[in-house]
């Protein structure tokens, strides 16, 4: 119907520069007759309006028509070029060239403005490179201060602290018994070991009944005239508590 | 002439026309400036009337596409579009005739269902758009497209008619329910 891009069949063979034009105008004039011819055919059909009835189905048949119509030239029709003149090729390469130019130049400002975009970036994370290079560094040399000043410490001195604190703990052991001792001799005498008491006492006992009384001396052990005063083998005088007798066991 | 008939005019050369109808003045005056501003690479004529039949003082040139503009606002824009369709021809149903919902946005003041335009636009078998044309970032694409239609259905679009159009259009959803 309505197809003014429909280009005419290219019969003859135009050599001739100046014609194309004419050519081209011709044809158009020739299409033009025919959509007159189609117009006039069209006006012969009568107007047909719709009603809220009918309409769906009319239309769709109408639809289905129309659209098999179309189909039927569709495949009828074979694509058609104009002729392809001297000057034509020329216009349409121009139009061409032009068409790209512009494309290219959208890309070229496109891609500049990247690049910038780029470089300032570039600039900035280098920057930031630097900076952090820098602060690496300063770790660095910090904990290589720190690592020497603990094997140094781990090496030698805490060895040494350790024995002279053995040393010390050893030489304080020493001091405390001997002073153990001291206090001990003190306070505690050893027993003579040539003098034996219970023999002492035994005899008093059966040589004088009345008084088996001993005064305790100096070379009495105290702890054993304590031992024997508990254990019940010795008493105390009732008066004087500076004598003890022997039990009388056999009484 | 009281029906609008498709093909009872040659074509203009190079141009295009579009014809709004509704009964929203204002509305569709900015619609057209609009319109007018976009690029198109024939000439544009924009073709404004409140109803049809036009008024037997216009003679318009041959229509490429009618736009009928309801405003979901009001029942009288409605009534109006129902009663203007009765004098279009059938075959402009082929492609040329399009819908446009307005007031979608404001829920409140609709006063027409949604479901009632659906089943007109369905019951002619033609594409339905939804715009607020109140909000001007919607408009100036409502324009866009409608310009874009609009050389679609004047043939100024190789390999692409109308009819094309239209199949392509057509809502996915089923009409049998809403026909219930």
């Amino acid at each position: 119907m309505n197809q003014q891009d429909l280009d005419p069949d290219s019969t003859t063979d135009v050599g001739d520069v100046t014609n194309t034009e004419e050519e081209l105008i011709r044809e158009c004039e020739e299409m033009w007759k025919d959509m007159e011819e189609c117009q006039n055919k069209l006006s012969l059909t009568g107007t047909e309006t719709l009603t809220d009835l009918n309409a769906k189905l009319s239309l769709l048949i109408m639809q289905v028509k129309c659209l098999t119509a179309e189909l039927s030239q569709w495949q009828k029709k074979t694509p058609e070029i104009i002729p392809l003149t001297e000057d034509v090729l020329l216009t349409l390469g121009k139009e061409e060239f032009q068409k790209l130019r512009h494309d290219l130049e959208m890309v070229l400002s496109t891609m500049e403005s990247k690049n910038e975009k780029l470089k300032e970036d570039l600039e900035r994370e280098q920057r930031w490179l630097d900076e952090q290079q820098q602060i690496m560094e300063s770790l660095n040399v910090l904990h290589n201060e720190l690592k020497n000043k603990v094997e140094t410490f781990s090496e030698s001195r805490v060895f040494n602290e350790l024995k002279t604190k053995l040393l010390n703990v050893k030489e304080y052991k020493e001091k405390l018994l001997i002073t153990l001792g001291e206090f001990l001799e003190d306070h505690f005498p050893l027993p003579d070991g040539s003098v034996k008491k219970k023999k002492i006492l035994i005899n008093r006992l059966f040589d004088v009944p009345h008084d088996p009384y001993v005064k305790i001396t100096d070379s009495f052990w105290p702890p054993y005239v304590e031992l024997i005063l508990r254990n019940g083998i010795a008493l105390r005088h009732p008066e004087d508590p500076t004598r003890i007798r022997l039990e009388a066991f056999h009484q | 002439m009281s029906v609008l008939r498709p093909l009872d005019k040659l074509p203009s050369l190079n141009t295009a026309t579009i014809l709004l109808v509704g009964t929203e003045d204002a509305l569709l005056q900015q619609l057209v400036d609009s319109m007018l501003k976009e690029d198109c690479t024939s000439e544009l004529k924009v073709h404004l009337a409140k109803s049809l039949p036009l008024p037997s003082s216009v003679n318009p040139p041959r229509i490429d596409l009618i736009v009928f503009v309801v405003n979901l606002h009001s029942k009288y824009s409605l009534q109006n579009t129902e009663e203007s369709l009765h004098h279009v021809d059938a075959s402009f149903f082929l492609g040329k005739v399009c819908f446009l919902a307005t007031g979608a946005g404001r829920e409140s003041h609709c006063s027409i269902h949604q479901h009632t335009v659906v089943k007109l636009v369905h019951t002619y078998q033609s594409p339905l758009l939804y715009c607020d044309l109140e909000v001007e970032g919607f408009q100036a694409t409502m324009a866009q497209r409608l310009v874009r239609m609009l050389q679609m259905c004047d043939g100024h679009v190789p390999g692409v008619s109308a009819l094309n159009l239209l199949s392509l259009l057509r809502s996915s959803e089923g009409p049998s329910l809403e026909d219930m």
